[in-house]
């Protein structure tokens, strides 16, 4: 009956603040909506026992990818544009086609019975880390996808530093050779 | 009443249809990336809830694959912001149907 309860808290918050997000003019408030939603899923995530998920949720989605999020509509300053309207005339068409989708994947998860395995193990720190960094010949091998997770982060924040510069191959200063001399 | 593992299922495909109604209708780039990120946590609710419908051995992979999935949409924001920056400095709007011409 708790969890239910907990259950029905964490879910109209996160859905009510999903619709905020959809209905709100200011990027900023969309932002913060948006984290909301992040913060609740994560206890979602902690009620349904995998903690660890739901402590990166709020590390590395909360945290890092929101933060960046509001570095970027703060510096481009971009909250102040009132021209743009929300929605324009093609919505009325897209909507129906999404709820159409909706209804079809809602059909699929009544039809189908789901019921939560007895023996499914609780996602605790130890066991997650010990499963990711299993490197014995017989484990799932999840610490190559780690490291290629690990160069993809990488290039990525490579890729943003290149195309955020304002000129590509700005040469250096004259001055600075000159003192060298 | 008890929490059933369709209802987590539930929250997870009305989150998904809400980002992705935030993605295709709303018209600031910066709600369209927001509606990305919608999505993608729905999804990772999707995978969290299935995953407890396994066995123990099973269940734990349906556990770890989100890590990966949050990690590469952090990869994603990184590199979806930096291109955000270049288009605003350029064409000085957020009105996603301005960037339909793509000359440099």
């Amino acid at each position: 009956m708790l969890p239910m309860i907990y259950f029905v808290l964490l879910g109209l918050i996160a859905a009510g603040s999903a619709v905020c997000v959809f209905l709100s003019k200011n990027p900023l408030y969309g932002a913060l909506s948006l984290v909301v939603t992040m913060v609740s899923l994560a206890g979602i995530y902690g009620l349904l026992a995998s903690p660890f998920v739901g402590v990166v949720q709020v590390m590395v989605y909360a945290g890092a990818i929101m933060m960046l999020l509001t570095f970027v509509i703060m510096i481009l300053n971009a909250a102040r544009d009132v021209v743009t309207p929300r929605f324009d005339r093609v919505s009325i068409f897209v909507l129906p086609a999404i709820l159409v989708l909706a209804g079809l994947l809602a059909f699929v998860l009544i039809s189908t019975p789901l019921q939560f395995h007895a023996e499914a193990v609780r996602g605790s720190v130890a066991l997650t880390s010990a499963t990711l960094f299993d490197m014995s010949k017989e484990g799932p091998g999840y610490f190559i996808l780690f490291e290629a997770i690990g160069l993809l982060l990488l290039s990525a924040m490579a890729t943003a530093v290149l195309l955020a510069k304002k000129r590509l191959g700005t040469p250096e200063r004259e001055t600075v050779s000159k003192e060298v001399h | 009443m008890e929490l059933q593992a369709v209802y987590i299922q539930f929250l997870a495909l009305f989150i998904f249809a809400v980002g992705i109604a935030v993605v295709l209708t709303r018209r600031n780039v910066f709600f369209v990336l927001m509606g990305v990120e919608l999505a993608l946590n729905a999804v990772n609710l999707s995978l969290i809830g299935f995953s407890k419908t396994l066995p123990a051995a099973m269940s734990i992979t349906g556990q770890v694959v989100p890590l990966f999935t949050i990690a590469v949409a952090a990869a994603e924001a990184c590199v979806g912001f930096a291109i955000l920056i270049l288009i605003y400095t350029n064409q000085e709007s957020v009105d996603v149907d301005n960037y339909s011409n793509m000359k440099g």
